[in-house]
């Protein structure tokens, strides 16, 4: 019947436009939001002790950009080595961003220094990606009976900051060629580019935090879909990987599995690349599993990023798709921050072995039954 | 950042477009089609989305 011509006017067209901008109206309402949320979303309370700087403080470049991020520092009363910790690099992957907030609000350093990032790429904390039906924020009851919200964002930068993408990303340290869609993705850029893009200058102030602060150990947090090889693993070159091994035979030990993954060396960009090759420093990647980003997903909604539990995934498991355990049907974001902060905690532990008089003492940690046991938002702060 | 502000045009222009062909319609589906069009480009253009 909308054929009929005579049905279509003027009128109907000021009526249509009318309706478009009101769509536009709440739709933009619903982005800014993430954009400029309320002061309480992704707050954080620092342990006693940490100092707050800006990433700006080490590379100007990024300096009154929405690049900028906070940086943490607590230095111990004993001399030794510094361990920086990245959350967020993909802000669609909730258990790293909370996991490096835990440690921000938990850790008393005794010995070195600990670094921690928690919202390493701020741009992408202000969208969800494109159809992929994500909430726009997660939610923890802390002990008290206060609320945590925190952003559920996406792997890239927002489009608003960087766009438009090239076709193809040529990494411009090494010459390799990508989709372009990583030139928007922080863990494709490292080193970075002092004048480069925007996720390129940012990639660049993480390099020069490292360099200037003399980081010993870098972390940074991540979660991958349970069909990902590389899950519940942690990633390291080969400067790297004694410490990786070491560490990864304790978790072990602990009944806490976890793949050892070396680092390609021709797989450019990404930080445990990167990283090393352009500091002394030893880098690290921990992965744990996110069924909330994963492709054979169902039902997508805030039980399922605290929960893990999918239907679909029970399914996929039972055909053998799945390249962790996925008997119990649920992955819980208490077990997988509690996996990143044990890992962590180890990691510090075991710096000394590689590395003599850099040794880091974190105390003050829930252990992995505690945190597991009891939830994330018993070890927030109010 | 000078491609940004290309593509900033092509859009201005896209929308242009898109409301005079709305006007000069004669199907309701085809006025329809291109509000619908139109929503993701006004975000784009304001850099909302």
């Amino acid at each position: 019947m909308f054929e009929k011509r005579y049905l279509a006017s003027r009128l109907s067209a000021s009526l249509l436009l009318l309706a478009s901008v009101a769509v536009a109206a709440v739709s933009a309402s619903s982005y800014l939001e993430m954009r400029y949320p309320d002061p309480d979303v992704d707050r954080v309370v620092p342990q006693e002790g940490f100092v707050h700087k800006r990433l700006s403080d080490y590379f100007d470049g990024i300096r009154d950009t929405p690049a900028d991020t906070d940086v943490y520092i607590q230095e111990g009363a004993e001399p030794g080595g510094t361990v920086l910790i990245l959350g967020g690099t993909h802000a669609n992957e909730p258990a790293g961003v909370v996991a490096a907030v835990v440690l921000l609000e938990r850790t008393e350093v005794r010995r070195g220094r600990l670094i921690i990032a928690p919202y390493a790429n701020m741009m992408a904390r202000t969208h969800t990606f494109p159809q992929d039906a994500h909430p726009q924020t997660f939610h923890f009851k802390t002990a008290a009976g206060t609320t945590r919200t925190f952003r559920y964002g996406s792997r890239t930068t927002n489009p608003v900051n960087e766009w438009p993408n090239p076709d193809i990303y040529i990494h411009p340290l090494s010459g390799q060629t990508m989709a372009g869609v990583e030139r928007s993705n922080l863990n494709r850029t490292h080193p970075g580019v002092a004048d480069g893009s925007i996720t390129e200058r940012l990639a660049y102030g993480f390099m020069e935090l490292i360099r200037q602060e003399k980081v010993d150990l870098a972390v940074d947090l991540h979660e991958a879909s349970p069909e990902y090889p590389v899950v519940d693993a942690m990633v390291a070159d080969e400067r790297g990987m004694e410490l990786a091994a070491m560490v990864t035979m304790e978790l072990e030990f602990e009944g806490i599995p976890m793949r050892l993954e070396p680092s390609p060396k021709n797989l450019r960009g990404l930080n445990h690349r990167e990283w090393g090759e352009n500091a002394d420093v030893l880098a690290m990647l921990l992965e744990t599993t996110n069924p909330s980003a994963g492709r054979f997903r169902g039902r997508t909604d805030e039980a399922l990023i605290l929960t893990g539990a999918d239907k679909a995934y029970v399914k996929s498991a039972g055909l053998g798709r799945l390249y962790v355990p996925y008997e119990s049907g649920a992955k819980p974001i208490a077990d997988r921050v509690a996996r990143h902060v044990t890992t962590v905690q180890l990691l510090a532990d075991n710096l000394e072995y590689v590395r003599e008089g850099k040794g880091v003492t974190l105390e003050g940690l829930p252990a992995y039954p505690e945190l597991s046991g009891q939830g994330v938002g018993a070890f927030l702060s109010d | 950042m000078i491609l940004t502000w290309v593509y900033w045009a092509i859009t201005v222009l896209v929308i242009v477009l898109i409301v005079r062909s709305l006007y000069r319609e004669t199907s309701l589906r085809e006025q329809f089609v291109a509000v619908m069009v139109l929503v993701p480009l006004l975000l784009r253009v304001l850099f909302i989305k």
